[in-house]
């Protein structure tokens, strides 16, 4: 257990009716880092935050925020901050109401608010637009006016669900940049739920990513994409994911179940030279390089990544080669595996 | 052949309007003639302001119309009072029973007022109230309908904006005054104008209930004022009643686009 822990989750459950919520939930978050709670839909991210926030309560298990017993707290007793995916602003207040919403309800004093209020919209570039209405601002607006919402607070914890799920590709980028510059300059500890991978590997310093209500890898974005603790991680990671190839097609590690390869790691080979022989099924152009699809009997998501533009008719054979340290190896339950003996005994 | 029917239409629009407004129109015509003329039909009659003069003369009628202001501004605070705490707790908070009391509540909408009057009149008699104007206002407070109608409303408000205002720390009261009651505006202005125009022309209860020209509202007021012994003048009683709907609907023309768009936005919801 992390002796600075800011955020800490002890086994945290929590079930609707029998049905499944979170399960077994234990995390430890230092100050000022940003997490990435990732995993596919109803794989209990969104849960896991509600607990954190307080909006739903846990059945099992202790929440700690910075040194705090907050299992049964009020959201509001917290110290925390949320940004909610559709952005959850008060449609009959202007922006700056909106802002600071919270702070009136706090009551601090009128000075400090209009100061607290200029320097939030400030950092979020919204200095002009204090009297318009949610409902006259663009979505990537309204996202800011969030933003400057949950930073007004000065809270050292701050929660985003979402938060650019509702923007478009080429703004999220922008935005996802402005969220990471923002964490940074202010210090705070951001966790945030996202289905989105690139999102998470490219913004957290710890990823989290969960499946049907289980945390399955806890750990650096590098970390779950060069040891992934198993086969969902390997083939949720990544674009494209982890290709997966039975152990008993490849000659000399028939002892592991599975056998991950990563598309870098696969290189073209000659006729007759090569370790696979496998048929092209696509070829998707991105511009400074071409993800081949590949099939093969004994393979599930094959893909060779090629420099610039490849035009390889589909239904070619190609021979893929590569090298015994790229391969990740997982037994039959999925785990990974790093002494093949013990599992081909 | 769609050019005829909406041609049916239009005509059986304006035969039910012209039908509705009829009454009001003769009213209105009979308050500014002599009763004969107004009697006889006669068009061609001079316009007088003498009915005007007289209805004015018969009766405290200024006092009356601060009752009926009094009595409608007080039940309107006490059903906004009590309809939105209640609409609040059965839209968002969660307790025992809460489906079997609303149930209970919503039956009241089937038992007609007037099968309650000798109730109603014991128990405001009990309670000290007989002869005031809280007195005729309290059976209305706790309405069904508004009750409904206002859990309807606060059912529409998005759950994220409730959860962000606990965030922010709110309790329950700053939530709903925070959050839910400016957000269903259109439902309260809505149900204000239904809630006046309803006691503005209630008659029965308060006749019932009032004993005294200090507390008798308009309607009461004016069904004494043309009661038989002074002798059925229908111009007078035209004028009376002109005097009497004039706020309410002067009220109407003038906001009636705000009032057409209340209802339609608290319908949509």
């Amino acid at each position: 257990m992390m002796e600075d822990a800011f955020v800490q989750l002890d086994g945290v459950a929590k079930r609707w009716n029998g049905q499944l919520g979170v399960e077994d939930i234990s995390l430890s978050i230092p100050r000022g880092s940003f997490v990435a709670l990732l995993g596919p839909s109803g794989c209990g991210k969104s849960t896991t935050l509600r607990l954190l926030s307080g909006l739903e309560l846990a059945d099992e298990g202790r929440i700690i925020i910075d040194g705090k017993d907050v299992t049964t707290a009020a959201p509001s007793e917290r110290n925390l901050s949320m940004v909610f995916q559709s952005y959850a602003l008060f449609p009959h207040l202007s922006v700056a109401e909106n802002v600071i919403f919270g702070l009136k309800v706090r009551k601090v004093a009128a000075a400090e608010r209009r100061e607290k209020l200029r320097r939030a919209l400030e950092i979020t570039g919204l200095l002009g637009y204090e009297a318009r209405k949610p409902g006259e601002l663009s979505g990537g607006q309204r996202q800011r006016v969030a933003l400057a919402r949950a930073i007004v607070a000065n809270q050292p914890l701050c929660l985003m669900d979402e938060p650019l799920s509702n923007l478009d590709a080429k703004l999220r980028a922008s935005v996802r940049k402005d969220i990471k510059k923002l964490q940074v300059d202010l210090g705070i500890t951001v966790i945030y739920v996202t289905h989105d991978q690139t999102e998470a590997m490219s913004m957290a310093d710890i990823v989290v990513l969960m499946k049907d209500g289980r945390i399955q890898q806890v750990g650096a974005p590098e970390s779950l994409y060069y040891r992934s603790a198993n086969t969902f991680v390997a083939e949720f990671v990544g674009s494209p994911p982890m290709a997966l190839v039975e152990g008993s097609a490849l000659p000399g590690f028939e002892g592991a179940a599975k056998i991950g390869l990563r598309a870098e790691s696969l290189r073209l080979a000659k006729a007759g030279q090569g370790r696979l022989k496998c048929l092209v099924s696509e070829c998707e152009f991105l511009g400074s390089e071409t993800f081949v699809g590949l099939t093969h009997p004994a393979a599930k998501g094959l893909t060779i990544s090629m420099p610039g533009l490849q035009t390889i008719p589909t239904g070619e054979e190609l021979e893929i080669d590569f090298a015994d340290e790229d391969l990740h190896f997982f037994d039959a339950d999925g785990n990974r595996t790093n002494h093949l003996k013990r599992v081909s005994a | 052949m769609s050019g005829l029917s909406r041609h049916i239409e239009s005509f059986g629009a304006l035969l039910l309007a012209v039908i509705w407004i009829s009454p009001l129109v003769f009213a209105f015509w009979a308050a500014f003639h002599t009763t004969s003329d107004a009697v006889n039909f006669n068009l061609a009659a001079p316009w007088t302001l003498d009915n005007f003069r007289t209805a004015w003369d018969g009766a405290p009628w200024l006092r009356y119309f601060l009752n009926t202001f009094l009595l409608v501004t007080v039940i309107l605070i006490g059903q906004f009072f009590v309809t939105t705490l209640a609409g609040f707790a059965f839209a968002q908070v969660r307790f025992p029973g809460r489906d079997i009391v609303f149930i209970l509540v919503l039956m009241q909408l089937f038992i007609l007022p007037e099968v309650l009057i000798v109730e109603n009149y014991v128990m405001v008699s009990r309670l000290g109230m007989f002869d005031t104007i809280l007195g005729v206002g309290m059976p209305y407070m706790a309405s069904a309908f508004g009750i409904f109608l206002m859990r309807q409303a606060f059912k529409g408000v998005p759950i994220e904006l409730h959860e962000a205002a606990r965030v922010e720390g709110c309790g329950w009261f700053g939530i709903l005054w925070r959050v839910y009651v400016p957000l269903a505006r259109p439902t309260y202005l809505a149900y204000a104008l239904v809630s006046v125009s309803t006691h503005w022309n209630n008659f029965l209860w308060p006749l019932i209930v009032t004993n005294s020209p200090d507390t008798r509202p308009l309607t009461v007021g004016l069904s004494i004022f043309a009661a038989p012994e002074n002798g059925v003048d229908i111009s007078v009683i035209s004028a009376a009643t002109i005097m009497s709907v004039a706020p309410l609907l002067i009220a109407f023309l003038v906001f009636q686009r705000q009032f057409v768009q209340a209802f339609l936005r608290a319908g949509i919801k």
